[in-house]
């Protein structure tokens, strides 16, 4: 199938998605990943520690853990999405990072995404195809953030690209 | 909408987004980092599109009164976060989508990212159960709280009501602008292009 075979135009892609996006955000609310993971931390966490997550006022004022909450399903279809995608364009292999600087980055900007995400209450997806469409303040300030970050990280990565 | 509805309605949009952004190689890492470093905007003008899409459907439905915006105070907060953020998505060379997305590819550094991103958010979640900023959604009332740095609740819908202008016009103005960024990065283009055959 022709679709599998050669990479499509992320114009396309992207404008299907944004139909998408406005039925979703007429039935349940537009596309947002940094919730779903929230809520996935929060179920992860109650599993490892039990009664005792209690004891972190922030999951039981912010985010209570509840495996009902929609939006876990959206990051668990992009996975699911994607997997199918990549095994019928022969695209799926296990590829790791190569070097001990690769995964030091990694789990860097891993950390400062986690605890930005939950201090901006939203995530990249929320602030271009949310917030910010909605014509949201909090889209504009999150989009200077984000812009400003992505310029400071940019500078960081060429330092460390020029060695 | 019954909770199984909406969740089987997320995990629909979900496996779509994630065959068509696995197909087509977008990343929003890419459309901000390439333009910044590389001045390449394959991906920069995918996300202007969607977000022109977005600005007229959201906009003209928030009109009639219709759809579920988000809701929460916002504030320093939201340029804090996302500054955190995007100095993270350019080092872990992915963003929320792209980490999903790779993972099911097989990228073993993508879920080492989201497995960051996760321990990220819990040591945020210690935080705020130590200080309590921002404030938790319960507590917020849409107005300015500039003791607590927020600047209330704001959008199209709210313009509406304020000003009695509705929503689709603010949205048009919006799409006008996107619009404009996209026809001067198609400039852009055809003069970096002009350049390189000369």
């Amino acid at each position: 199938m022709e679709f599998f075979r050669k990479t499509l135009d992320p114009v396309i892609a992207l404008a299907v998605i944004a139909v998408l996006d406005i039925f979703m955000f007429l039935l349940i609310g537009a596309w947002t990943v940094g919730g779903g993971e929230t809520m996935m931390t929060g179920l992860a966490a109650q599993a490892v520690l039990g009664e005792d997550l209690q004891r972190i006022p922030f999951w039981t004022l912010v985010f209570k853990p509840d495996p009902g909450y929609w939006k876990i399903y959206i990051s668990l279809g992009m996975l699911f999405g994607a997997f199918i995608g990549a095994v019928l364009s022969k695209e799926f292999y296990l590829r790791y990072p190569r070097h001990l600087s690769e995964w030091v980055l990694i789990t860097i900007g891993g950390l400062l995404m986690g605890f930005g995400i939950r201090l901006a209450f939203v995530c990249n997806v929320s602030t271009f195809f949310g917030l910010t469409p909605e014509m949201n303040l909090g889209g504009y300030l999150a989009i200077s953030g984000i812009m400003a970050g992505a310029w400071v990280g940019s500078m960081i990565y060429k330092k460390i690209l020029e060695g | 909408m019954s909770v199984i509805g909406e969740c089987l309605v997320a995990f629909i949009f979900g496996s779509v987004v994630g065959l068509l952004v696995q197909r087509s190689r977008f990343c929003n890492t890419a459309a901000l980092r390439d333009a910044i470093l590389f001045k390449t905007f394959r991906n920069t003008k995918a996300l202007l599109v969607a977000m022109m899409i977005l600005t007229i459907g959201f906009t003209a439905f928030l009109t009639m009164g219709d759809g579920h915006p988000m809701h929460f105070d916002v504030g320093l907060n939201q340029v804090a976060g996302l500054f955190l953020f995007g100095v993270g998505m350019v080092l872990a060379g992915a963003c929320t989508v792209s980490t999903w997305v790779k993972t099911g590819e097989g990228n073993i550094g993508a879920l080492w990212a989201l497995l960051f991103t996760f321990i990220g958010m819990f040591l945020f979640s210690l935080l705020w159960s130590y200080n309590y900023w921002p404030p938790a959604p319960a507590s917020m009332t849409g107005e300015p709280n500039l003791q607590a740095l927020q600047l209330g609740y704001s959008n199209a819908a709210t313009l509406q009501e304020k000003y009695g202008i509705p929503a689709i016009v603010f949205g048009i103005g919006q799409t006008l602008v996107l619009l404009a960024i996209y026809r001067a990065i198609l400039r852009k283009e055809r003069n970096l292009a002009k350049l390189g055959s000369e």
